[in-house]
């Protein structure tokens, strides 16, 4: 049987793929170019008028300056977070690799976080910043202490420590998949030119491994730019808006001020701007990649 | 050979299920669609089928209780759709009606009744309540809009917290004067009751609720926002502005949570309002459902916002109807289902079940002069008794979209927590108006 005609292609791409292309074509593709539709109508979300209005949503858009301070505050919080939630991660991968007691559970007890839903996760750590830990903190310094939420950076800070803590075990699992993937060998091989343990792993180990850092932090960035779960329980935006990232400010704009057309357009920068540094990172990381 | 017709058993077993799942779906809604065609054949004429939407989720299980006992009576199917609240209500709306199955009845704000009075709400003036009530929506000669429920906001008080400390009884209009309410406040401190007051720092309440009243209580709210917009108005010397700001200081002195008042959390503010570690909180009576959860004392109730003026205001809550519902008139949905859907207003307004659905099992105060409500909670109470006698300032609607976010959030939260003076609120928010898109109305 001929296998390299384009028939025969065709049917075992059906076959194995085709149903997945459909519910893919109809739930990200047919509304993705929906969307796009939209950003040129300024239709209010309800009517079946939908009104042409050219670049006028995207000329909104540019000239909404709380948009790009949302915008100037994620890119803030993601570069920050994902710095720590990749360091962390890493550190965690190396401890319950090297064989300590229990790591097991070690690796299990990382992984829970993530397990939780963002929203549950919020109002969880809310209760800490507000609650606990002002108590605790009143009770050291014996005097009125400021929740960490209370202030314009305290919240952002907040959202960066609850995104580590969420975000650190799920990559920590790719890192771990990574160790265990240098082979003993090499390893072995550079003990026995005399390589020490730290050198053995920034000389051998992490290079060997850049598949894992092309993977996480390609989660973490895509991950950090669209948040909203965690930043909708947690703060809402207060104090004074300060904390409102891009995709929550996007969906205040076109669900809770009603401008469907500008929340549209400004979403649709936001996935241009994710593609754009998604795509880069991975270009430059894979052109890093060691093949051992 | 054999590999080739085990792969075409294969495919076509794949294909088959994957045509059965799409036939499925297909006849699934498609019966969605027509629902109404299969269960009137179903019922054998007994009546239609009437979809609602109920925005206010917190009586979601009293509506669907009150759907099984309307359908036993009437033979109207009912099927209530609780409104998911993870999105607006218009989005809801928006999404059934591209989908050509839209709801008979939808509940929603009173700003939604103008999106989609035009296109897709019934005419509602001939109908027989509409007499009843002062409160329905107009748009373009139309009667669109069922006043469902009234709602009003006013300063929120626990008598007994504060007859224990004063030993006397508290009459609110004895402290309508901000100097007297300023005089109660330090009897309360001086009796052992530090921080009197709870402010709702959440920004539906200062933007949505505190804030207007600036507008509300004006002479002519419609052009006093109108010269906002297009910037005439000074609200640095605009009384009520002064006056009402004035009142916000004065709670924000007293407030337990100053030092972190942004930061206030809505149920504990209730908390120590129901159990009387507070006197005062600023809220409406929508607070009586979280009030309730908690060991409340006896005697709470609502009164006017304290101002020193002589207009009046003082003597008045601001509130008014804040849930419509509205018919729909476009051709998915048939005219049985129409006349059951009218049918349904009328039941609640004019028979005896009706009302008791909407008094005693939702505890709302109904917008119509016909029905009695004497089994309210305190808070309802009080607004139905400044309702009846005439001492309620209306809300105003036509505030733009985002004024509840941009005013409250950014501009009212920075002066609740002191980090923002009076002429700074005042040039904020005449910036905000600036660029502010108006409310067609």
């Amino acid at each position: 049987m001929k296998t390299n005609t384009l028939g025969y292609k065709l049917k075992q791409y059906l076959l194995f793929a085709g149903l997945t292309t459909i519910i893919f074509g109809s739930v990200v593709i047919v509304p993705f170019i929906y969307g796009l539709y939209l950003t040129f109508t300024s239709w209010n979300g309800v009517s079946r008028n939908k009104p042409f209005v050219g670049f006028q949503n995207y000329a909104n858009a540019f000239a909404d300056g709380g948009y790009w301070q949302s915008l100037g505050r994620t890119f803030f919080y993601s570069a920050i977070a994902v710095i720590l939630v990749n360091a962390v991660a890493f550190l965690i991968a190396y401890m319950v690799t090297s064989g300590v007691k229990g790591q097991n559970f070690f690796r299990a007890g990382f992984f829970v976080p993530n397990l939780i839903g963002g929203i549950v996760l919020g109002y969880v750590w809310k209760f800490v910043f507000n609650k606990a830990l002002v108590e605790l903190a009143g009770n050291i310094s014996s005097g009125h202490v400021k929740s960490l939420l209370a202030t314009e950076s305290g919240a952002i800070a907040a959202l960066i420590i609850v995104s580590v803590w969420q975000y650190a075990g799920y990559m920590m699992l790719i890192y771990v998949a990574g160790f265990m993937s240098v082979s003993e060998d090499v390893i072995e091989a550079a003990k026995i030119d005399g390589c020490t343990g730290r050198q053995s792993i920034i000389h051998i180990s992490i290079p060997l491994m850049t598949a894992s850092f092309v993977q996480c932090l390609f989660l973490t960035i895509t991950r950090c730019f669209m948040v909203y779960d965690v930043n909708l329980s947690l703060t809402n935006g207060d104090p004074y808006g300060s904390s409102a990232l891009a995709a929550m400010h996007v969906y205040n704009q076109a669900f809770v001020n009603k401008n469907y057309g500008t929340g549209q357009a400004e979403a649709l920068i936001l996935f241009v701007i994710c593609a754009v540094i998604g795509g880069i990172q991975v270009y430059v990381g894979k052109k890093g990649e060691v093949q051992a | 050979m054999r590999r080739k017709i085990v792969s075409l058993v294969v495919g076509a077993a794949m294909a088959l299920s994957m045509v059965a799942c799409g036939t499925q779906g297909s006849e699934e809604s498609v019966a969605q669609n027509t629902a109404t065609a299969g269960e009137q054949v179903a019922d054998s004429g007994a009546g239609a089928s009437i979809s609602i939407l109920n925005s206010k989720t917190e009586i979601q299980t009293q509506f669907e209780e009150m759907a099984n006992e309307y359908e036993e009576k009437t033979g109207v199917h009912v099927e209530v759709y609780n409104a998911d609240t993870d999105t607006t209500v218009a989005s809801q709306i928006a999404t059934k009606y591209a989908s050509h199955d839209p709801y008979t009845l939808s509940m929603v704000d009173p700003k939604d009744i103008y999106a989609v009075a035009d296109e897709y709400a019934y005419d509602l003036t001939s109908e027989d309540w509409a007499k009843n009530t002062k409160l329905g929506i107009t748009v373009g000669g139309k009667l669109v809009g069922f006043p469902f429920c009234v709602e009003a906001r006013g300063i929120l008080y626990n008598a007994d917290a504060i007859e224990k400390i004063t030993g006397e009884k508290f009459d609110p209009t004895s402290v309508a004067k901000l100097d007297d309410f300023q005089k109660l406040l330090d009897k309360l401190v001086q009796g052992g009751m530090e921080k009197p007051v709870g402010i709702l720092s959440e920004y539906w309440s200062l933007g949505a609720h505190w804030f207007p009243m600036v507008y509300e209580e004006q002479q002519d709210p419609d052009a006093f926002v109108k010269s906002l917009l297009d910037g005439s108005g000074n609200l640095m010397e605009n009384e009520k502005f002064k006056s009402i700001m004035d009142s916000f200081d004065t709670l924000i002195k007293y407030n337990y949570a100053k030092g972190s008042a942004s930061n206030a959390d809505r149920e504990e503010t209730s908390m120590m309002l129901a159990e009387g570690q507070i006197a005062f909180m600023f809220g409406g009576n929508w607070d009586w459902s979280v009030i309730n959860q908690y060991d409340y004392t006896e005697h709470l109730g609502m009164m006017p916002v304290p101002q020193n003026t002589t207009d009046g205001s003082n003597f008045n809550i601001v509130g008014g109807a804040t849930k419509y519902f509205f018919v729909d008139s476009s051709s998915d949905t048939t005219d049985d289902q129409r006349k059951a859907a009218l049918d349904f207003l009328n039941w609640l307004v004019s028979d005896a079940d009706g009302n008791a659905f909407l008094t005693e099992k939702c505890a709302l105060v109904p917008a119509f002069e016909n029905i009695k409500a004497d089994k309210l909670d305190p808070l309802s109470l009080s607004v139905k008794t400044y309702a009846d006698a005439g001492n309620m300032i209306p809300t105003y609607n036509y505030l733009p979209d985002d004024h509840m976010t941009v005013v409250g959030q950014e501009i009212m939260q920075k002066y609740l927590d002191e980090a923002m003076d009076r002429g700074g609120l005042a040039d904020a928010v005449t910036e905000y108006f600036k660029s502010a898109t108006p409310i067609e109305h």
